[in-house]
C-alpha cells in the first residue's frame, strides 16, 4: 500500500469474508504451511482461486497473506472455508530438531572471514 | 338613397377621410339634383313646403351618409387591428416568453436574456422584465442550491474516502478478531454513507466519488456494490466471466449496481436472497439482479423504465427517501448502460443492465502476475508423485465472444506448470548463471520430503561442479582485476566478460 485510499480495491473486507470476522476453524497460525488438494474452479471467490493457485507449493499463512495483501485474521477465514470444504490441507512446520541442522557459529564465521578475503 | 354609398366598397384602402369627402360630395350632388327637380316638377301649391322639408332630407342625408361611412371604414380598420394584435399576443405567448425562459435556463442573466427579447410594446416589455426577474431569481437560486448540495456531497465523499482508507490501514494493523469485527461494522456503515454521499453528488451533478485508474474486474464491481448496501450478505453473486471494466467507468457502475441491489434487496423479504448473474453478451456484459420480493405491477415497471431512461433528470420528481432510480438513470445516461425491468422468474423483479462494450476490458492474466504464477511452474518438481495439473485458466470456459479467445492462449501457456520444457529441474538458473530463488523455497527446505527430493535429483547437466569451479575462479580473477588467459578460461570468458557487473556483489 503506497498510499492508501489510492489504487486499492473496491472490494471491502467484509465482502471478502462475507461479514465474518472470525475464522471457523483455529488450525492456521502464522506460520502454518498450507497445501492445496485441489484445483481453482471456475466461479470460485478469486481469493479462494488464487490460494489454491499459490498453495500447490507449502506456503506459510503469512505468505499467503503477503501475496493477497490482505490481513492475516482475513486470510485466515478464507482459508478455513478451504479446509471445511477440503481443497487445502495444513500442517505446522517441523521445528523439533531444526537447531541441530543449523552448521554452528564457527563454521559461519570461518565462512564469513573467506568471503572477505576473496 | 344607401346604394349610393355602394361604390365606396371595392376600395377599402382608400383612406376614411377621403372616403367620407367622396362620400358627401356624392350625396350632395345626388341629393341636389334630386331636390332641383323634385322642386321644379312639383305642384305651386306644394312647391314651398316641398321644398322646405326635401331641403332638411337632403340636408340630414348629407350628414348621415358620410357618417356611416366613416364608421364602416373605422371598423374595418379596427377589426384588422384587433386580429393583428391577437396575432402578435399569440408571437409572444408562443415564442418570446418560451424564447426568454429558454435564455434563462440556459444559464443568460436576466439582463442579456431581456436584451435579445423583442417586446412589441411597454405592456410586453413589462410582463418580460418581471418574467425574467422571477425565473432568473428562481434559476440562480436552483443552481446555488445545486452547488451547495455538490460542494456538501464532495467533502463527504472525501471524508468517507478517507475514513475508509484509514479504517482499511486499521484492519491491517489489527490482527485482534473481535477489533477486526468491530472494524468492519464500521467499514460497512462508512461505505454505506459514502454511498449516500454519492448518490447526492449524481443528483447535483457533481463528479463521483473516485477515479480508478485500473480496470477493475467484474468480481470487484459486483462486491464494491454489494459492499455498500445494507444487507449484502443476501446478496449471491453468480459470474464465471472473466471481465473488466474500463477505470473511469467503474465506480459509476458500481453505484448504479449498487442501488439496484439495494432496491432488490429492500423491496423483498429480510431472509429471501437477492441474486446476481454476469454474463457477456455480444453487445457487452449484462448484469442481472433478481429479487423474490414485491412484483412490480405494469405502471411501477414503466415508471422505473422512465425513471431510468428520462432525458433529463426532473428534480420536482424528486423524494427524499427514493434517490436510487433518479440516480441510475443518470449514470446510466452518463456511462451509456441500458437498464430494464422485468418480473421474474422468482417470483420477483428482474433488472437487466447492460455494460456496453466500449466500457469493457479483458485482463489478460486476469488474477495472476507473473510473480504470482511463479510458484506454480515450480509446482510439478516439488510433488514428484502426482500427475503434472493443468493451469486453472485451462479449464476456465472460453468466452462466447469470439475476439477475446485470441489473446488468452498465450498467457495460459506461459504460465502453465504442464509445459515440459525445462521448468521441472530444480535449482532453475538465471540467465547470469546464479540460481533463482523460488518463492516458498526456504519453507520448503525444511520439508523433509523436499530433502528426499533434492537428493534424488541430478545437478543440473549444463553446469557440472568443475564448470562452476572455473566460473567461480573466473569471477575471482575479474574481481581482483587479473587478467590471465589460460587455456581452459578461453573458452568461459564470453559468458563472463557478457555479465560481469551481475557477479559483483
Amino acid at each position: 500500500m503506497t498510499r492508501p485510499g489510492r489504487d486499492e480495491d473496491p472490494d471491502r473486507l467484509y465482502t471478502v469474508t462475507r461479514g465474518r470476522s472470525r475464522a471457523s476453524s483455529d488450525a492456521f497460525d502464522l506460520v502454518t504451511l498450507v497445501v492445496s488438494e485441489s484445483d481453482a474452479t471456475p466461479g470460485m471467490q478469486s481469493e479462494h482461486s488464487r490460494i489454491l493457485r499459490m498453495c500447490q507449493y507449502p506456503t506459510a499463512v503469512v505468505e499467503v497473506s503477503a501475496e493477497l495483501k490482505l490481513p492475516v485474521t482475513v486470510v485466515r477465514i478464507l482459508l478455513s472455508d478451504l479446509l471445511d470444504s477440503g481443497l487445502i490441507t495444513a500442517r505446522h512446520p517441523q521445528t523439533a530438531g531444526s537447531a541441530a541442522h543449523l552448521p554452528d557459529s564457527n563454521l559461519l564465521e570461518q565462512v564469513l572471514v573467506g568471503l572477505r578475503n576473496l | 338613397m344607401t346604394a349610393h354609398t355602394r361604390p365606396e366598397r371595392p376600395r377599402p384602402q382608400r383612406p376614411a377621410k377621403r372616403q367620407m369627402v367622396l362620400a358627401l360630395l356624392i350625396t350632395l350632388m345626388v341629393t341636389g339634383l334630386t331636390w332641383t327637380v323634385a322642386v321644379s316638377l312639383a305642384d305651386d301649391s306644394v312647391r314651398t313646403p316641398l321644398a322646405w322639408g326635401a331641403g332638411a332630407a337632403a340636408l340630414a342625408l348629407c350628414v348621415a351618409v358620410p357618417w356611416a361611412v366613416h364608421g364602416r371604414a373605422e371598423t374595418r380598420r379596427l377589426t384588422a387591428e384587433l386580429a393583428e394584435r391577437r396575432h402578435r399576443l399569440d408571437d409572444f405567448a408562443d415564442q418570446e416568453v418560451p424564447a426568454l425562459v429558454g435564455r434563462l435556463r440556459g444559464g443568460a442573466s436576466t439582463d442579456t436574456a431581456l436584451g435579445a427579447a423583442r417586446p412589441d410594446n411597454n405592456a410586453e416589455a413589462k410582463v418580460l422584465r418581471t418574467l425574467a426577474e422571477e425565473v432568473g431569481r428562481a434559476e440562480a437560486g436552483k443552481a446555488a442550491a445545486l452547488a451547495a448540495g455538490a460542494g456538501a456531497a464532495a467533502r463527504l465523499q472525501a471524508l468517507t474516502i478517507g475514513m475508509l482508507a484509514e479504517l482499511r490501514d486499521m484492519e491491517h494493523r489489527h490482527g485482534d478478531e473481535d477489533v477486526l469485527g468491530d472494524l468492519l461494522l464500521l467499514d460497512h456503515r462508512t461505505a454505506q454513507a459514502g454511498r449516500l454521499a454519492d448518490s447526492i453528488a449524481v443528483i447535483t451533478g457533481a463528479r463521483s466519488g473516485r477515479r480508478w485508474s485500473k480496470p477493475i474486474v467484474m468480481e470487484s464491481i459486483i462486491r464494491g456494490a454489494m459492499g455498500r448496501i445494507g444487507g449484502y450478505q443476501r446478496v449471491r453473486s453468480h459470474s464465471t466471466v472473466n471481465v473488466a471494466v474500463a477505470g473511469h467507468a467503474a465506480e459509476g457502475v458500481m453505484h448504479a449496481l449498487a442501488e439496484l441491489l439495494d432496491n432488490a434487496a429492500n423491496f423483498s423479504p429480510p431472509t429471501a436472497e437477492v441474486h446476481v448473474y454476469v454474463e457477456e453478451v455480444q453487445t457487452g456484459v449484462v448484469i442481472t439482479v433478481e429479487d423474490s420480493g414485491l412484483v412490480m405491477s405494469d405502471v411501477a415497471l414503466r415508471r422505473a423504465e422512465r425513471a431510468v431512461s428520462a432525458k433529463e433528470l426532473d428534480l420536482s420528481t424528486l423524494s427524499g427517501t427514493r434517490l436510487g432510480l433518479a440516480v441510475v438513470g443518470r449514470l446510466a445516461r452518463k456511462h451509456g448502460l441500458r437498464i430494464s425491468f422485468r418480473p421474474s422468474a422468482r417470483g420477483g423483479t428482474g433488472v437487466l443492465m447492460v455494460i456496453p462494450q466500449e466500457l469493457i476490458t479483458r485482463p489478460r492474466s486476469p488474477e495472476e502476475s507473473p510473480s504470482r504464477a511463479a510458484p506454480a511452474k515450480t509446482a510439478p518438481a516439488a510433488a514428484p508423485l502426482p500427475a503434472p495439473t493443468p493451469a486453472p485458466e485451462v479449464e476456465r470456459p472460453a468466452p462466447p465472444a469470439a475476439p477475446a479467445a485470441d489473446d488468452r492462449p498465450p498467457a495460459t501457456r506461459e504460465h502453465s506448470p504442464a509445459d515440459p520444457t525445462g521448468t521441472d529441474e530444480l535449482p532453475q538458473f538465471g540467465e547470469s548463471g546464479l540460481p533463482k530463488r523460488r518463492r516458498g523455497r526456504t519453507l520448503a527446505n525444511a520439508n523433509r520430503q523436499e530433502r528426499a527430493r533434492q537428493d534424488r535429483a541430478a545437478p543440473a547437466p549444463a553446469h557440472s561442479p568443475a564448470e562452476s569451479a572455473a566460473r567461480f575462479g573466473a569471477f575471482r580473477q575479474a574481481l581482483q582485476g587479473r587478467d590471465r588467459a589460460t587455456g581452459d578460461q578461453t573458452e568461459l570468458s564470453p559468458r563472463e566478460k557478457s555479465h560481469p557487473e551481475e557477479h559483483t556483489p
